[in-house]
């Protein structure tokens, strides 16, 4: 972490708090936290610690009760829904536990979707859609639906869409939880590959073990505050 | 706008296809729905029509001519010359499909047996076939011949109240145009039935007749006349009143006020039905649409996480909806136009020939396709369904894409 460089995510004083019925859950007391361009990250703590919380803040899902978050310069906070959706459509990828993909979609238009809806050119779509296929293996496969992929492959999908619109950085809650450990295996070497050789940042909420050992920088959370922080190396 | 369309029209299309039991179950209600207010419509214009052609069938015609003062005082002192000159040309023309003039006044009818009041009615016979059903109502004996025929044509009903019969003679007394008490025999010469309406009512004999009986030769107090087309009715009307401003011209809608409210009261039936299986229809539309909106909740916070804004949410369910109703909207029209068709030889309605009797209709309804009542209907329809899926739809965009992802179906 250089400090002249602008962070591409800066946390400050982030509380979450979800009423439950008549009481109030802290979900996030106080976060702060900056991702640095080419950050490969993982998010690590107990169940209920707040890793989604803190991930749907970033990804500008969900709006926190105080504190502000700067994702590549835009302030959340002051976004209405429409342009926290463009945000998310620029300047973010995401890839979830499950259930990532539109069932109606093959996965070539799964991915050219995001194309579709960032309005690039009909002629550039497909090619751009079968390359990102290609470059996470899966040749050949590009006209199936989701249902006909396995877990493994519907997250490569998945992280092949994250990827397609270049996005500033990649938010992945989970993504190896559904998958058996060989495949796990693979899905976490592929982002690495990807973070290596394209630079791409990636932020993982994740409990496991196997993507913990390969994260470059590792941060913990108890109870909805940052209790570690610890960057590697590689 | 269009690139729009062109990212959510062939979601919006493959999740059509998704749940095809609810999609069946839609495009049913849309379809049925509006086949029934297609059908209906139809149905009771045809009604309508069957009603109204039965009212003008038989003595109005499509307007008739007066003196000013004959719907007053109806008798042989309110008479007009026989037509001639320009009247005689327009009657003659190309506007005027048929035309029958008559002298009209109260009169008295006598039997051996029994004394009953009566029209009688001066015809030509060639006039009255021209515009009226009656004399196709002959049971009995013969139509009359011409205007100089020296018999009566009475309704069965008044035969039977009388007493008399075909061949008998009955004497007939009316006021004389001078006031006196004009006084003739007249054999039965035919008897006419199936016109409940006329039957105890009207007798019917020749024009000169009846004219040399009350001492009004060359005078009439009657046109009834038809028009060649029912649109140009109220042209024909002012033509008319240009050339004999002197009389009173009147349309079968002043003449026949109950003809033409049913004509009236049809259109608001057609409405009013309409508005009742839209309701129906609204319930099972709303209801399946909730449905697939709650079993894709999961899928709309995905929507929502990749970059789609909540309007465009909306618009694609709501998309989804119109291709929906759309398609129903299509078959219900198919539906009702091969129904309407097919009927469109005449709907055989005997079996309720005395509910039809009561309400002056003949026995056969004849069905029309009327595009231009199907369309607005459909369309209507086809936009009130699209409207109520709003609600819906606006669900969809609602949902926050938090919540949403939490949603697994
Ligand atoms: N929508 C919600 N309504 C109420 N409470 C919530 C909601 N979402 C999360 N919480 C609460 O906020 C806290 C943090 O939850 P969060 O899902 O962020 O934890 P997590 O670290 O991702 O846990 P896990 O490892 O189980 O995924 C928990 O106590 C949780 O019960
Ligand atoms: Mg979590």
């Amino acid at each position: 972490m250089c400090p002249e460089q602008t962070p591409i995510v800066s946390c400050r004083g982030l509380e979450k708090n979800y009423r439950q019925g008549t009481i109030d859950v802290p979900a996030l007391q106080g976060v702060d936290l900056d991702i640095m361009p080419g950050d490969f990250a993982t998010l690590a703590g107990p169940s209920g610690s707040g890793k989604t919380t803190l991930l749907n803040m970033i990804g500008g899902l969900d709006l926190p009760s105080a504190g502000s978050v700067v994702l590549d310069g835009e302030t959340l906070e002051n976004l209405n829904k429409s342009q926290l959706a463009q945000l998310r459509l620029d300047k973010i990828g995401f890839v979830f536990q499950a259930y990532n993909l539109i069932p109606v979609l093959s996965a070539v238009e799964n991915i050219e979707f995001v194309l579709r809806l960032a309005g690039t050119p009909a002629s550039e779509r497909h090619q751009r859609a079968m390359e990102s296929l290609h470059e996470v293996g899966l040749d050949g496969l590009e006209n199936r639906r989701p249902s006909h992929l396995s877990g493994g492959q519907q997250q490569r999908v998945a992280v092949a869409r994250a990827l397609i619109g270049r996005p500033a950085i990649v938010l992945a809650d989970e993504p190896t939880a559904n998958l058996d450990s060989k495949t796990a295996q693979e899905l976490i070497d592929l982002m690495a590959q990807l973070n290596v050789e394209r630079g791409i940042t990636f932020l993982m909420g994740t409990h496991d073990a196997r993507v913990i050992a390969r994260s470059r920088r590792h941060i913990e959370m108890t109870d909805g505050r940052i209790t570690a922080d610890e960057i590697r190396g590689s | 706008m269009m690139e729009t369309f062109r990212i959510l029209a062939p979601l919006a299309w493959r999740n059509l296809w998704r749940n095809p039991r609810r999609t069946v179950i839609t495009l049913i209600v849309v379809s049925v729905g509006l086949y029934s207010i297609l059908f209906f419509a139809a149905l009771i214009e045809a009604w309508a029509d069957a009603s109204r052609d039965r009212a003008l069938n038989v003595m109005t015609g499509s307007g008739q001519i007066h003196t000013q003062g004959y719907a007053d005082d109806p008798t042989i002192g309110q008479v007009f010359p026989q037509a001639g000159g320009e009247l005689l040309a327009y009657l003659e023309g190309p506007e005027i499909s048929g035309w029958a003039p008559r002298v009209r006044v109260p009169a008295v009818v006598q039997s051996e047996y029994r004394t009953m009041p009566l029209t009688l009615i001066g015809v030509n016979p060639t006039g009255e076939k021209a515009i009226s059903i009656v004399p196709d109502g002959i049971v009995e004996g013969a139509y009359l011949s011409g205007p100089d025929d020296p018999t009566i044509f009475l309704g069965q009903s008044m035969v039977d109240r009388l007493k008399t019969r075909l061949g008998k003679r009955v004497i007939i007394l009316a006021q004389n145009s001078d006031g006196t008490l004009a006084e003739q025999s007249f054999e039965v010469g035919g008897i006419y039935d199936g016109f409940s309406e006329i039957e105890d009512m009207l007798g019917f004999a020749g024009l000169e007749t009846v004219q040399t009986l009350l001492g009004a030769e060359g005078q009439l107090s009657e046109i009834a006349y038809r028009v060649t087309d029912e649109a140009r009715l109220d042209q024909v009307g002012h033509d008319l009143g240009q050339i004999i401003p002197e009389l009173d011209v009147q349309s079968w809608k002043d003449l026949s006020p109950m003809a033409a409210m049913a004509e009236e009261s049809m259109g608001v039936a057609v409405f009013i039905w309409l508005w009742v299986m839209f309701i129906l229809m609204a319930f099972g539309i709303i209801n399946t649409q909730l449905m697939a909106v709650f079993e894709r909740v999961h899928e709309f916070g995905l929507l929502q996480a990749l970059g789609m804004r909540p309007r465009m949410i909306l618009l694609i369910v709501t998309l989804e909806s119109s291709i929906l109703v759309g398609i129903g909207t299509l078959m219900g029209i198919a539906g009702a136009v091969a129904t309407i068709q097919a009927m469109s030889g005449g709907l055989d309605i005997s079996f309720l020939a005395e509910g039809a009797a009561m309400a002056g209709v003949g026995q056969v309804l004849y069905l029309k396709l009327d595009w231009g009542q199907l369309i607005e209907l459909s369309i209507i329809v086809w936009l009130l369904s699209v409207a109520v899926t709003y609600w819906p739809a606006r669900k969809a965009s609602k949902f926050s894409p938090v919540e949403a992802m939490a949603h697994v179906s």
